[in-house]
């Protein structure tokens, strides 16, 4: 009986406690969970209304759009200071350049710009402010028609930036593209080009955008544009002949990265801390006929990256005189890719110098062409006749970096003491010492100077300045510490009250 | 031989704790600072990090690109090394020479408790530690500043402060094992042994785990949040380069998974290694006395 009362007690108890921790987990989630959803029914019919009020400004066109109607093709409009809230289609030849800051406002909703006519341009505006729907691809410029010149604009909240949709010989330069902050899902791409042959890219910068994408687009130029915190600062896909120079491209997931594309120029870029779980400076997919050369590719999770390149044996991949440097890995290779010649290029401090992804190899590639090798700053060999090459072959073969590339977990481990006991390990004993990954049977000595201008590593006031504080107060407290300067108050403190009390035995 | 005086001694009132713990700490630290080890160890971890810093500074190759990555790299191995050694080996003689001595015994017939005496030894120590660090990446701070590295000012005061932790973390297992052992050469030898386990061992093991077992990456980097050294390796790389990338998939996992919390977690593994050995230090001690 007792034992009975005591389980209807227990059970009880226990419902209790359920329905208390129940009511309390409900107390917490309830609010946040409203919290969450409720701004979601706020936001979606928000851009309805306005798209509905832009609809009538479009309608009654502005007084850009008014002047557009009157003027006749080949016309050149000067349009004065001050902020316009509309949308324009420029559907005659025209020349339309802004007179100081003028602001073309999409007031948040749709594209802001249409180009359907040939041979319009469109110079010095600032335009900003577009809709943020990806179906609809709202983009600040559009452009449906050949030889557009779109120059010195500046756009800012923006979707996408410039789209050109078969509009050859077309010229986008100095452009500043400013997208807006979104997580990289819901952006759009800076500036796009689709079947639009022979155009030029020049001087644009571009920011906090997806891509800037060049899709199924021959003989283009892009040349000294700079790209940062953007998903691929430039990325090819079934472009062909495209040539790219001078171009800058930091702080993003990739900075070039080529798809399926054949006959592309990569020369004397930089590529710059482009990290995160791609993080190439370079990366090429299926590409043919290319030849990368004088680029200075920095700080990146991996310097190049090859998948499949090049992609037919017409023409091998050339590397030539690039700087690859302080990259977590130089170059990586997939076990797919074969052909490529890598020439007079100095790899530099990178972590992982070349790897090749999962256990493939790297027969079908070479190292070193004729007498011209490459410089590789863990080369531990010597140059005895002074003809500038060393005397004995560079081969790559630590082990820890062979297990990196097999097991890229093993990755956690560098750094760390443990990690030089097993490099020790390879060079000590042989029987565990891996095969050479590559050889190059001619390296440099020097490294072949850079022709991009590289700023100078300056000297940092600053740091020199923490530095001597930190050696003074470490110093002080040595000095202090030896009782040579009775600074340390606590000392005399301790003292004082020793002398109050006078017990029985001084301390030394 | 009673373990607390206070409660038998003819003064009318024991000084405040606070006040006993600083006194036995400046003692600490005048004696820390006039042995051997001390200046050694100052010396070895000075000279080294100039090494490094000089090294990687002009490791270049005279193309002037500063060595992004590679000084903070080698300072780091450095500390990892250096550090470790240095604190377990200073706390492991702490208490177990002085018993040896029989100073431990003279000393606790002050009026001193022996959580007093404890916190005081490790407050001293402390600070000759932290005396020893900041020479050594003060050195290397000038050195990186005049040649022109890629560390900033932010960086070394991170590094300083984690190293310091790490430190405060070594020197109170130390003196656990301090405690736990009669005789002073068995403490410095048990010292030398963790410090093995801790640089080499617990590596060497989860690489051996991650390979048979085919550790998961959650897996991975949970396990090596256990060793102190690896959360300080991970934490300096992590406030100096602000991504962890470098460390492949397990630390890219990290960073998706847990963001600017990483902080905290690292901040909790390494105050767990300091807090634990020392409180059991002092519980096992008040325990133990001067047997």
């Amino acid at each position: 009986m007792s034992r009975q009362t005591e389980n209807l007690k227990q059970t009880t108890t226990r419902l209790a406690c359920a329905v208390g921790v129940g009511a309390v987990l409900l107390g917490l989630v309830g609010p946040w969970a409203s919290a969450h959803t409720q701004p979601n029914e706020h936001e979606a019919p928000a851009p309805r209304v306005s798209r509905g009020d832009a609809e009538s400004v479009r309608q009654s066109t502005g007084e850009i759009g008014r002047r557009i109607a009157r003027a006749s093709p080949g016309d050149t409009l000067i349009i004065s200071a001050g902020i316009y809230r509309e949308h324009l289609r420029i559907d005659k030849p025209l020349i339309i350049i802004a007179d100081g800051r003028v602001v073309i406002d999409g007031g948040g909703s749709g594209d802001i710009v249409e180009i359907t006519s040939p041979d319009v341009t469109l110079r010095g505006f600032v335009i900003r402010n577009t809709g943020i729907d990806l179906d609809k691809e709202n983009a600040a410029i559009r452009v449906t028609s050949p030889r557009a010149i779109i120059e010195h604009n500046t756009l800012e909240d923006i979707l996408f930036g410039i789209d050109l949709r078969e509009a050859p010989d077309s010229r986008v330069a100095f452009n500043h593209i400013g997208g807006k902050r979104l997580d990289t899902a819901r952006r759009g791409d800076g500036l796009r080009l689709w079947r639009s042959d022979r155009s030029v890219v020049e001087g644009n910068t571009i920011h906090d955008g997806r891509d800037a994408i060049l899709w199924y687009s021959k003989g283009i130029v892009v040349r000294d544009n700079t790209g940062y915190d953007c998903r691929y600062g430039l990325h090819l896909m079934f472009s062909d002949d495209v040539t790219i120079t001078g171009n800058e491209f930091s702080r993003n997931s990739v900075g070039i990265y080529l798809m399926y594309s054949t006959g592309v120029e990569i020369v004397g870029n930089r590529l710059l801390r482009n990290r995160g779980p791609s993080g190439y400076g370079i990366g090429l997919k299926e590409t043919d006929q290319f030849s990368v050369r004088d680029n200075l590719i920095v700080g990146n999770r991996s310097g190049v990256y090859i998948d499949g390149s090049p992609f037919t044996d017409k023409r091998p991949g050339e590397f030539t005189r690039n700087t690859i440097a302080y990259n977590d890995i130089g170059f990586t290779f997939l076990p797919s890719a074969r052909g490529n010649e890598l020439t007079e290029n100095n790899f530099i401090d990178n972590i992982d110098q070349v790897a090749v992804a999962g256990r493939g190899s790297l027969e079908a590639n070479r190292f070193w062409k004729g007498e011209r090798g490459n410089f590789w700053s863990d080369y531990t060999g010597y140059d005895q006749n002074g003809d500038g090459i060393g005397d004995f072959i560079h081969e790559s073969q630590t082990l820890f970096e062979n297990m990196m590339d097999k097991e890229p977990k093993l990755r956690l481990f560098l750094f760390s003491p443990a990690q030089q006991a097993i490099e020790f390990v390879g060079r000590a004993v042989p029987a565990v010492r891996p095969e050479a990954k590559f050889i190059d049977e001619v390296p440099l000595m020097a490294p072949a100077p850079l022709l991009n201008n590289v700023s100078e590593a300056s000297v940092s006031a600053g740091v020199a300045a923490l530095g001597l504080a930190m050696s003074g107060a470490g110093a002080a407290i040595v000095i202090g510490g030896r009782g040579v300067c009775p600074f340390i108050s606590l000392l005399t403190l301790a003292r004082e009250r020793r002398a109050a009390r006078r017990p029985v035995g001084a301390l030394p | 031989m009673q373990t607390t005086v206070s409660l038998t001694s003819p003064l009318s009132r024991p000084p405040h704790t606070l006040v006993t713990v600083a006194w036995i700490g400046v003692r600490e630290l005048k004696d820390a600072i006039g042995t051997r080890w001390f200046t050694l160890y100052t010396l070895a971890f000075a000279a080294l990090g100039l090494g490094v810093s000089f090294v990687s500074a002009s490791g270049s190759g005279g193309s002037g690109l500063s060595g992004f990555g590679r000084t903070s790299a080698g300072l780091i191995n450095l500390v990892l090394l250096v550090v470790p050694l240095m604190a377990l080996s200073a706390g492991a003689a702490s208490i177990a020479s002085d018993r040896e001595r029989g100073m431990l015994a003279y000393l606790l017939a002050q009026p001193v408790t022996p959580v007093e005496l404890l916190l005081g030894k490790f407050v001293g120590l402390a600070v000759a530690l932290l005396a020893c660090i900041l020479l050594g990446l003060g050195l290397c701070a000038m050195v990186v500043g005049f040649k022109g590295g890629a560390l900033n000012a932010s960086s070394i005061a991170w590094l300083a402060g984690l190293s310091f932790l790490l430190a405060l973390g070594m020197l109170g297992t130390g003196m656990l094992i301090s405690v736990v052992t009669r005789r002073a050469s068995v403490a410095t030898g048990t010292a030398v042994f963790i410090w093995l386990v801790l640089v080499f061992g617990t590596d060497l093991a989860l690489m051996a785990g991650t390979l048979t077992f085919r550790l998961r990456i959650e897996e991975l980097f949970a396990l090596s949040l256990i060793n102190p050294l690896q959360v300080f390796k991970m934490w300096s790389l992590h406030a100096i380069d602000s991504t962890l990338d470098v460390l492949g998939p397990a630390a890219l996992y990290a960073v998706e998974e847990h963001g600017e919390s990483l902080h905290a977690i690292f901040g909790l593994c390494l105050s767990a290694w300091i807090l634990a050995p020392l409180t059991l230090a002092c519980v096992l001690f008040s325990r133990k006395g001067v047997s």
